[in-house]
C-alpha cells in the first residue's frame, strides 16, 4: 500500500518594493504634518497593503481593521495607561512622601514587564482578528494575563541563566502562541514531532552568545584599524598639532567599537534567528497541515541589516517598509504541506476585540506595521 | 454573464461564480444559490492586488466575490465608485484634516497656552509640591557637589549681602531665600524651587572682585522674586505631558518633566534672563553696590565662550546668550565710587570657602586665578558684618539636614 505525498501549498507575496515605498513616503508626510497622529491610519493602510499582496491556494490575505480602531485603541491606553503613569510619574514625587513615591515608581516599572507581554498578546489577538483569508477570520484564545504571568517566570529565567534559557523561552512563547491561535473555529496546535523542540536551535545561539565577547574584541580591532588608515590619508589625526591626544579620538573610537559591535554581533545572532523562525514553523499544524518556513541566514540578515538602516536614516519613519520586507521575505519561504478540510473550517465562535492595539502602541511594539 | 469565485462566508470553501452585472446591483450565481449585492453597498477588498475583490460594507460576515481584472471595465461603468481610493478603505480627506487640527490644538494647548499661564499655575501650586520639587533638586546638588563643612562664616556673609539688597528692594520671598556654597568642578550659581541659591566655589575663584558674586546673586534672587524656577517646571510639565500624548506614551514626554524637577532642567527661557538681568542691577542700584564688576564679570564670560566649548555640565555659561550686551547694560548702571559689597576681611573668608579649594579649582580647571588683589576698602555703611547676617531659615540651619 502505498501513501499519496500531501499536497505541498506555497504561500507568496506579490508586492512591489516601490509600491510600499510610495505608501510608506505618503504616510510618513501625513505622519508628520499631524504630529504623528495619523499614524494609526497610516499603520492600518501598511497592513492593509502586505496582508492583501500575500498569497497561498490561489486567495490573498486581507486586513479588515481600521484606523479608528486603533485610535480608540490609544485612547483606551490614555485611560488606563496613561493617566495612572500620569500620576506615578509626575504627580506622586510632588505630592507623595519621597520613599512611597520612590517605592510606587520601583513598582510601576516592575508591572512593566508583564504588562508589555501582555500588551504583545492583546495586540496579537486584535490583528488576527482583523486578518481574513477566503473570509473567514483568524483568531486568538486565551488570557492576555496568563501570557503574561508565564512570560514574566520565563524572562527572569533567562536573565538567571545568562540568557541560556533564551531558545526553551522562545518555544514556550510560541507554544502557548499558536495552541491559542485559530483560523476559524479550527485550533492551530503546537505539535511534538519526537524531537526536543529546541532541536537544532543550541549551536545558533551559542554562536549568537559568544559571538558577543567576539564582537567587542574584532570591533576594536576594526576601530584601529580604521583610525590608522584615517591617520595614514590624513583624514584624522589622533594627535594635534602640539602632539597632544585629539580630544575627538575617544569619540572615534567608540562610535566606530560601538556601530561595529552592534552590527557584528546583530550579524552572529542571525543564525538563530533564522533556526528559530524555521523550528517553530515546523512545529506548527492546522487540521492535519503543517508548515515549513526556509529563512535563510544571509539574505534574511541582509534585509533585517536594509531595515535597520532605513529605519535609523529616516529616524523611524519608514520602519513600516522593514516590516514589508521581511513579511514578504518570509511569505516566498512558507510552504503548507497538506490541505486543511476547508469544508468543515467555519467562522470562529471567539468574539472579536472592538478596538485596536491600545497598550501597543504606548510601547512602541510593532514599529509601526506589526508582525504577526 | 462574467466567471467569478464566490466564498459564503461560512466555510472557507471557495465556489465557481457566474456573475451578472445588473444597472443597481450584480447578481451571483453560485453553489445553486442566487444572491443580489446592491453596488452601493459593496466595497474593495483587494487593495489592488491585481484582482478585484468584493465584500458587502455593512455587516462583513465573509462573503466575498473575487473577480479578474478583464472584468474592471465592464464594473467601473455599472459602478464607477468601486474604483475610487475610499472605495479601497482609503480615509476620507476630512479625518486627516481632523486629525491634523486635533493635533496641533493639542500643541496650542500644551506648548503656547500652558508656557502663557505659566506664571499663575506656578504661584497658585502649592506650597507642599514647590518643596518637594525642590527635594528633588537638593538630591541632585548632594550628589554633584559637596556642601562645604567649613563655609558657615562665608555663607553668612554673602546671605547677608543678600539680605541687604532683598531688604532695599522688598522681596517677598525675604524669609526664604538661603545662600550655601557647596564645591563643585564649574562656575555656576543657580536658584532652586524652594528658593534657595546655590552658589558653587569655583564660581567664586572665577570672581575677580566681590560685586561680581554679589551681581551673580543679585540675578538669581531676581529668578526667585518672579518665580521663574517653577514657571519653567510648568512650562516642561505641559511639553512633557503633550509629548505623551500625541507619541503614544512612556517616553521622551515622561524624560523632560522629569528633568524640568532635576538640576539640568532648571532653564530659563530668554526673556526670563533679561528680566532677572534688569531686576538684579536694580537690585544693585537700590541696595547702593556697583554694577561695574558685574559687568567685567560678563566680559569675561564673553572671553569664554568664545575661547573654550561648552561642557556638557550646565555652567554659568550656560542659557546666557549675548554677554557683551548684558555687560553693556551693567556697564550703564556702574557707579564706581561705591564701596564693595564686601570689605576686605570678609572677601578673604568667602574665597577661603570650601577648604581654600576655590583658587586650587579654578588652577585645576585651568580658570584664570584672581590677580586683583582684595579690595582694601574698609566696610561700608551698608556692609552688613557676618554677625549682622539673617538666620537660615528653619530646616535650612545645615544643608546636609536637607533631603
Amino acid at each position: 500500500m502505498t501513501t499519496e505525498p500531501p499536497d505541498v501549498h506555497p504561500f507568496s507575496h506579490t508586492g512591489k518594493f516601490f509600491n510600499a515605498v510610495g505608501l510608506a513616503l505618503k504616510n510618513a508626510g501625513l505622519t508628520i504634518v499631524t504630529l504623528t497622529l495619523y499614524r494609526f491610519w497610516a499603520r492600518t493602510s501598511m497592513r492593509r497593503r502586505i496582508w492583501s499582496h500575500a498569497w497561498v491556494m490561489g486567495d490573498s490575505f486581507e486586513y479588515t481593521g481600521t484606523g479608528w480602531e486603533l485610535f480608540r485603541g490609544f485612547l483606551i491606553s490614555l485611560i488606563f495607561f496613561f493617566i495612572p503613569a500620569t500620576f506615578v510619574l509626575y504627580i506622586a514625587p510632588l505630592v507623595m512622601e519621597p520613599t512611597s513615591a520612590a517605592w510606587l515608581t520601583f513598582a510601576f516599572y516592575v508591572i512593566l514587564v508583564p504588562l508589555f507581554a501582555a500588551a504583545r498578546y492583546w495586540m496579537r489577538r486584535y490583528q488576527l482578528s482583523r486578518t481574513r483569508w477566503r473570509g473567514i477570520r483568524m483568531g486568538l484564545d486565551g488570557s492576555a494575563w496568563g501570557f503574561a504571568a508565564a512570560s514574566w517566570g520565563w524572562w527572569w529565567l533567562q536573565q538567571l541563566s545568562l540568557g541560556w534559557y533564551t531558545p526553551v523561552a522562545r518555544i514556550n512563547r510560541a507554544r502557548l502562541m499558536w495552541n491559542n491561535t485559530r483560523f476559524g473555529d479550527q485550533p492551530f496546535e503546537f505539535i511534538d514531532d519526537g524531537r526536543s523542540p529546541t532541536h537544532g536551535l543550541w549551536l545558533p545561539f551559542a554562536l549568537g552568545w559568544f559571538g558577543f565577547v567576539i564582537a567587542y574584541i574584532v570591533s576594536l580591532l576594526i576601530a584601529g584599524f580604521l583610525i590608522a588608515l584615517l591617520a595614514q590619508y590624513g583624514i584624522f589625526s589622533p594627535t594635534n598639532e602640539d602632539g597632544e591626544t585629539n580630544e575627538w579620538l575617544m569619540f572615534v573610537t567608540v562610535g566606530i567599537t560601538l556601530l561595529t559591535a552592534i552590527v557584528l554581533a546583530y550579524s552572529l545572532w542571525a543564525p538563530y534567528r533564522a533556526a528559530a523562525m524555521n523550528r517553530i514553523a515546523s512545529l506548527i499544524l492546522l487540521d492535519g497541515a503543517r508548515f515549513k518556513l526556509r529563512v535563510k541566514t544571509i539574505p534574511f540578515l541582509l534585509i533585517q541589516l536594509a531595515g535597520w538602516a532605513m529605519i535609523i536614516l529616516s529616524l523611524g519613519l519608514l520602519a513600516p517598509l522593514a516590516g514589508y520586507m521581511q513579511v514578504r521575505y518570509i511569505s516566498n519561504r512558507l510552504v503548507m504541506i497538506g490541505t486543511p478540510k476547508f469544508a468543515d473550517i467555519n467562522q470562529p465562535t471567539i468574539a472579536a476585540p472592538g478596538a485596536g492595539e491600545s497598550l501597543a502602541d504606548a510601547f512602541d511594539l510593532d514599529m509601526g506595521v506589526g508582525l504577526i | 454573464m462574467i466567471q467569478g469565485r464566490y466564498i459564503d462566508g461560512r466555510t472557507a470553501l471557495v465556489h465557481t461564480a457566474e456573475v451578472e452585472l445588473g444597472q443597481e446591483a450584480l447578481t451571483i450565481d453560485a453553489a445553486g444559490a442566487r444572491h443580489s449585492w446592491v453596488y452601493s453597498e459593496l466595497r474593495r477588498a483587494d487593495d489592488g492586488n491585481r484582482r478585484i475583490i468584493l465584500r458587502q460594507r455593512k455587516q462583513d460576515n465573509g462573503e466575498r466575490l473575487t473577480l479578474e481584472m478583464d472584468a474592471a471595465g465592464a464594473l467601473r461603468l455599472a459602478a464607477p465608485h468601486l474604483f475610487k481610493a475610499r472605495a479601497q478603505g482609503v480615509e476620507h480627506p476630512g479625518v486627516v484634516g481632523g486629525v491634523m487640527a486635533g493635533a496641533w490644538s493639542l500643541a496650542a494647548l500644551f506648548l503656547v497656552g500652558v508656557p502663557f499661564a505659566a506664571d499663575p499655575i506656578a504661584r497658585y501650586m502649592p506650597a507642599q509640591y514647590r518643596e518637594q520639587i525642590g527635594d528633588v533638586a537638593w538630591a541632585q546638588v548632594n550628589a554633584i557637589s559637596e556642601i562645604c563643612d567649613d563655609s558657615d562664616e562665608a555663607e553668612a556673609i554673602l546671605n547677608g549681602v543678600a539680605y541687604r539688597m532683598i531688604e532695599a528692594s522688598g522681596v517677598p520671598q525675604r524669609d526664604e531665600i538661603w545662600i550655601s556654597i557647596v564645591d563643585a568642578p564649574m562656575p555656576n550659581a543657580f536658584a532652586l524651587p524652594d528658593n534657595s541659591i546655590i552658589v558653587t566655589d569655583d564660581l567664586i575663584a572665577m570672581a575677580e572682585h566681590p560685586d561680581e558674586v554679589t551681581g551673580v546673586i543679585a540675578h538669581e534672587i531676581a529668578h526667585i522674586e518672579e518665580n521663574h524656577v517653577m514657571q519653567g517646571i510648568v512650562r516642561q510639565i505641559g511639553a512633557g505631558i503633550f509629548f505623551d500624548v500625541v507619541f503614544g506614551g512612556a517616553g521622551a514626554g515622561q524624560a523632560l518633566a522629569l528633568a524640568s524637577m532635576n538640576l539640568s532642567g532648571l532653564r530659563y527661557t530668554r526673556d526670563d534672563e533679561a528680566e532677572a538681568d534688569g531686576r538684579g542691577l536694580a537690585y544693585l542700584d537700590a541696595s547702593g553696590i556697583n554694577a561695574g564688576p558685574i559687568a567685567d564679570l560678563f566680559e569675561r564670560l564673553s572671553e569664554m565662550m568664545e575661547e573654550r566649548e561648552r561642557g556638557e555640565f550646565p555652567t554659568i555659561l550656560s542659557s546666557h546668550p549675548a554677554n557683551r550686551e548684558r555687560a553693556a547694560a551693567a556697564r550703564a548702571r556702574a557707579r564706581p565710587d561705591l564701596p564693595p559689597s564686601m570689605d576686605e576681611r570678609e572677601w578673604t573668608i568667602v574665597r577661603q570657602a570650601c577648604g581654600g579649594g576655590a583658587g586650587q579649582n579654578a588652577a585645576e580647571d585651568d580658570e584664570p586665578p584672581a590677580e586683583e588683589a582684595p579690595p582694601e576698602t574698609p566696610p561700608g555703611p551698608n556692609n552688613a558684618p557676618p554677625e549682622a547676617a539673617p538666620a537660615p531659615p528653619p530646616g535650612r540651619a545645615a544643608p546636609e539636614s536637607v533631603p
